[in-house]
């Protein structure tokens, strides 16, 4: 062969190239074609054999992403929940981690299901983007987090922030929160934004800034890694803001926005009655018609007139377990405990709260 | 003192420091200065790695995440067969192109001395103490390295060192290979894996950590595929030493191509489902390659015939017809692509069939590219089988890797074509490329990755969407096809004149002028700058985690300081970028350390 020869085959691999990647295209492109604009959400899922859950993938305790590239946490465990409703097993999940700028974006192109990526049920979102909330898995709230060697204690309030400098990370709300709250008790703060609250954390630890500042259930999570229980106060008692997180899915769905809301209900009600994946088996369902009717013991007529198999909230339950189990098995090794708190039982003064199953 | 001095006039090493740091009181200042920095930066970076702070498992456990991300267990082999063709065709390539250069055993040991050299002064220099933050804000000083521990290392590597100052100076004849030393080496570092232990983190059966942590080798999983490859890069290695000695000339062409279709074949294999069905193999594929290849053959067989001279043109004409109501009509897609490269065939044949040798030729390469064009149509059709928890496929290194390969791959021949357009005479085509290029280069990189992710699927009819990775490469072929486009043009510009002049005076067609003339030599010049480009792009790569892709960049910054479970590495993102620096500098180091060789070779910049 000549030179010319090996030109000539170097252009031909080009245009070969260029075809295959233009193939692969149409490919994708006439299976998207496919219209389902008028479908329930519940109906394309069950078709396609698997729930898309968009989660964050990189949010401590809520979704993180493992060693092994496997997705777990609170959000994670409730796309699990989902899938064991809808088919009996709890793997039927595909997640897509977002990013907090492409997920309303990603929800309301079809991308996933359902969104269960820490979001905080804002005015705005609810009723501009296109989206419905669920019910509120779990209540947070922006809280401040100082050093003790600094007077700052359990009990201070925003007043006593006048003067020093807080980190906290860009683009968020809670900049905007910070930054009011401080205004409307009259302190001035020195505000440092970083992009991530990592670096926030980064900076407070290394003493250039007296504050940081970001949702409680972080401020927990690494007032307990850092082992400074002692050393370091989160406050005020009563947070600065309401973020009340929980499942988003696109509006005027209300057959897919049901499955998703009774499975949350589901984990709750189990929840009340003391029912875990353990115990689930040997619920006497006679003398707990609630629960009978819930776990399809009796007709299970509730369930497939949601489309569901009658044991489905059974099967959630039984796979993945009720709020309890799913809140401590994801939230209590980073500090975080329900006793007291907002997210304990509505008998037992927090804001967990389902409607009765009948 | 230091001009005057006995030692530093006679002594070779005391002279080599008189001239170089100490040759006027101005250059010993620097000296003095610049030492003083290096020294206080190495003392601080030290201080910080081995800060008891740290926690480096953080870095180790997640090497897997890192390289693939959630690529599937059970699919690893075809990771490891993407690996060992790109090693063996590497093996094959350093044994036929052996330059037979050699090093003596004192060279070996000069080089020896230096780096245990280099060890026992990072030795004696690092900080035996850190400071360490308390949570309350206090600063505590913490101990980390020993006066013992020092001791322990610095001996040994003293002793070494000294030992290789003798050893380097015994005159023995025997002379090595350097491809063979450098294979060793390699050998070296694969053994290593075997009894090297890095510290990692293990969990039993339930999930629990074992504790105290064991250290384990690192990369436990991987030495054995590791040994396998390099076992076979070693009998490539061979094998190509041994062609080479034969002097069978056909390697020289087909190695090239190999490295060519190799990322292809890679991208296949990891991406794609090789599943082949035989219904279509034997409905499509064959039927076309058959009337393709007596198409061609025909073409090739009479594009010099005189007496066809008058019908040429209806011909071409016909063709070209013919070719776009195949494209319209409902046929199967590889019908379509194959009647493009058949009008390209018609457009070269004239030039390339004059002779016979020049026809058989033409005629095989034919063959080859119909065979390669169904191979990929097939394997670019097929869906993914592979089902990865978090959805993508692509991620970590191994979609640095393919960004970075991808762009350079594809936007080479992007960026010769719009080179080549923008220095055309014809005003159409000039404008088009010009304005391409302009626009393209004139947007930053993180602009077109928004458009890519964002506003592409407004501009695509609805319904039609593709994978956002395909987007992102399409975008980086563009984007560094532009800036290849003018570093060419630089390129073609600096060739004389006369070298046209001289291809037309031979009576060379402009096809043969452009590719046979002017292109090998304009790319010649401008190797130095395509490198830098490659270089380039491989870190930019790392802007997609923008985006919403977890390159390695995010998988460090965002996903490991979130895990909290099995393990907590809460907020551990100080190791990872340390970690990351340093696995960015290894590779653009030996990339650009590797180029300079092959510059060297080319014998650039020496005429």
């Amino acid at each position: 062969m000549s030179k010319k020869a090996i030109v000539s085959l170097l252009i031909l691999s080009m245009i070969a190239v260029a075809c295959a990647t233009e193939e692969a295209v149409e490919e994708v492109a006439v299976e998207e074609e496919h219209d389902h604009s008028d479908e329930s959400t519940l109906d394309m899922v069950l078709e396609r054999g698997f729930v898309k859950c968009g989660v964050s993938g990189s949010a401590t305790a809520f979704s993180e992403t493992g060693a092994d590239g496997s997705i777990t946490g609170f959000d994670a465990d409730y796309c699990y929940a989902v899938a064991a409703a809808l088919f009996g097993d709890y793997s039927k999940v595909e997640f897509k981690s977002l990013t907090s700028a492409e997920r309303f974006t990603s929800l309301a192109a079809g991308d996933i299901d359902v969104l269960i990526r820490n979001t905080t049920w804002t005015q705005s979102r609810d009723t501009e983007l296109g989206n419905d909330f669920g019910p509120t898995t779990y209540f947070d709230g922006q809280q401040l987090m100082g050093r003790n060697s600094d007077g700052i204690s359990s009990s201070s309030t925003l007043a006593d922030i006048d003067g020093l400098s807080v980190c906290t990370n860009a683009g968020t709300t809670t900049e905007k929160n910070i930054t009011e709250g401080a205004g409307l008790v009259g302190a001035t703060i020195t505000l440092v934004t970083v992009e991530k609250f990592s670096e926030a954390m980064d900076k407070f630890i290394a003493g250039e800034c007296d504050i940081v500042t970001t949702d409680g259930s972080a401020l927990v999570g690494r007032r307990a890694v850092n082992d400074a229980l002692n050393d370091w106060s989160i406050f005020p008692q009563s947070p600065i803001s309401k973020e009340p997180l929980g499942p988003v899915y696109r509006s005027n769905d209300s057959k897919w926005g049901d499955v998703i809301n009774w499975v949350v209900y589901a984990t709750i009600i189990a929840d009340e009655y003391g029912v875990t994946s353990a115990n689930v088996d040997s619920v006497d369902t006679d003398a707990l018609p609630e629960l009978g009717r819930l776990f399809g013991a009796n007709d299970g007529e509730l369930q497939s007139v949601m489309g569901l198999d009658k044991k489905a909230f059974y099967n959630v339950i039984k796979q993945i377990g009720n709020y309890d189990e799913i809140y401590s098995r994801n939230l209590n090794p980073v500090g975080l405990f329900r006793e007291g708190g907002a997210n304990d039982r509505w008998t037992n003064g927090g804001l967990i709260y389902a409607p009765p199953a009948r | 003192m230091i001009r005057d001095n006995k030692f530093f006039i006679e002594n070779p090493y005391g002279r080599w420091v008189r001239d170089n740091l100490f040759s006027s009181s101005s250059s010993a200042f620097l000296t003095f200065f610049a030492g003083f920095m290096v020294i206080y930066s190495y003392r601080g970076i030290v201080g910080f790695i081995l800060n008891p702070e740290r926690m480096w498992t953080s870095v180790t456990y997640n090497m897997k995440l890192y390289m693939i991300l959630a690529y599937p267990d059970e699919a690893m082999i075809r990771v490891w067969l993407s690996v060992g063709l790109a090693l063996l065709l590497g093996g094959l390539s350093i044994g036929f192109y052996n330059s037979g250069k050699t090093i003596s055993l004192g060279g070996i040991f000069q080089k020896l001395f230096t780096i245990s050299a280099v060890i026992a002064l990072l030795i004696a220099l690092a900080p035996t103490n850190t400071n360490v933050i308390q949570n309350d804000g206090s600063i505590e000083v913490v101990e980390i390295i020993p006066q013992d521990v020092r001791m322990l290392i610095l001996g040994p590597s003293l002793v070494l060192t000294l030992a290789f100052f003798f050893l380097k100076n015994i005159k023995i004849k025997s002379l090595f290979n350097t491809a063979k030393v450098n294979l060793t080496y390699c050998g070296l570092i694969i053994a290593s894996l075997y009894f090297i232990k890095i510290p990692t983190i293990s969990l039993d059966s339930s999930g629990e950590r074992i504790i105290p942590d064991p250290f384990l080798p690192i990369a436990s999983t991987t030495y054995i595929p590791w040994t396998i490859l390099y076992v076979g890069m070693l009998i490539f290695f061979f094998i190509g030493s041994l062609l080479k000695n034969r002097d069978i000339k056909i390697m020289a062409r087909l190695i090239p191509i190999g490295w060519f279709l190799c990322p292809l074949f890679i991208f296949s294999w990891i991406f794609k489902k090789p599943l082949v069905e035989l219904n279509t193999v034997f409905s499509a594929d064959i039927p076309s390659i058959l009337v393709f290849g007596i198409i061609g053959f025909l073409i090739i067989r009479f594009s010099d015939n005189q007496s066809l001279g008058a019908y040429r043109t209806p011909i071409n004409i016909g063709f070209l017809v013919l070719s776009v109501v195949v494209f319209l009509l409902p046929v199967v897609f590889i019908f379509k692509a194959t009647m493009v490269l058949l009008l390209l065939l018609l457009v070269v044949s004239p030039a390339i069939a004059t002779t016979k040798e020049g026809k058989r030729q033409l005629f095989i390469v034919w063959v080859v590219s119909l065979f390669v064009l169904t191979f990929l149509i097939r394997g670019a059709s097929s869906d993914t089988m592979l089902v990865t928890p978090t959805g993508s496929i692509f991620g970590g290194f191994s979609l640095t890797w393919l960004l970075a390969i991808f762009g350079t791959y594809a936007s080479f021949p992007l960026g010769l074509a719009l080179a080549l357009g923008r220095t055309s005479t014809l005003p159409v085509i000039r404008i088009i490329c010009t304005g391409i290029i302009e626009i393209v280069r004139s947007v930053p990189y993180i602009t077109w990755l928004f458009f890519a992710s964002v506003m592409l699927t407004v501009f695509l009819p609805s319904g039609v969407e593709f994978n956002l990775i395909i987007r992102v490469l399409i975008l980086t072929a563009f984007f560094s096809g532009a800036y290849f486009a003018e570093y060419i043009r630089g390129g073609l510009q600096s060739i004389p004149k006369g070298q046209y002049e001289a291809a037309n005076a031979i009576g060379m067609n402009p096809f043969q002028r452009i590719f046979l003339v002017i292109v090998p030599q304009a790319l010649r010049a401008i190797i130095p700058t395509l490198v830098g480009s490659v270089i380039t792009s491989f870190k930019d790569s790392s802007l997609v985690a923008i985006i919403g892709l977890f390159d390695i960049l995010r998988i460090g910054t965002s996903v490991i300081p979130a895990q909290s479970q099995p393990v907590a590495f809460i907020g551990r993102n100080l190791e990872q970028l340390v970690f990351l620096s340093f696995f960015f500098w290894v590779f653009t180091f030996v990339f650009s350390r590797r180029s300079m060789k092959f510059e060297k070779r080319l014998g650039l910049g020496e005429r």
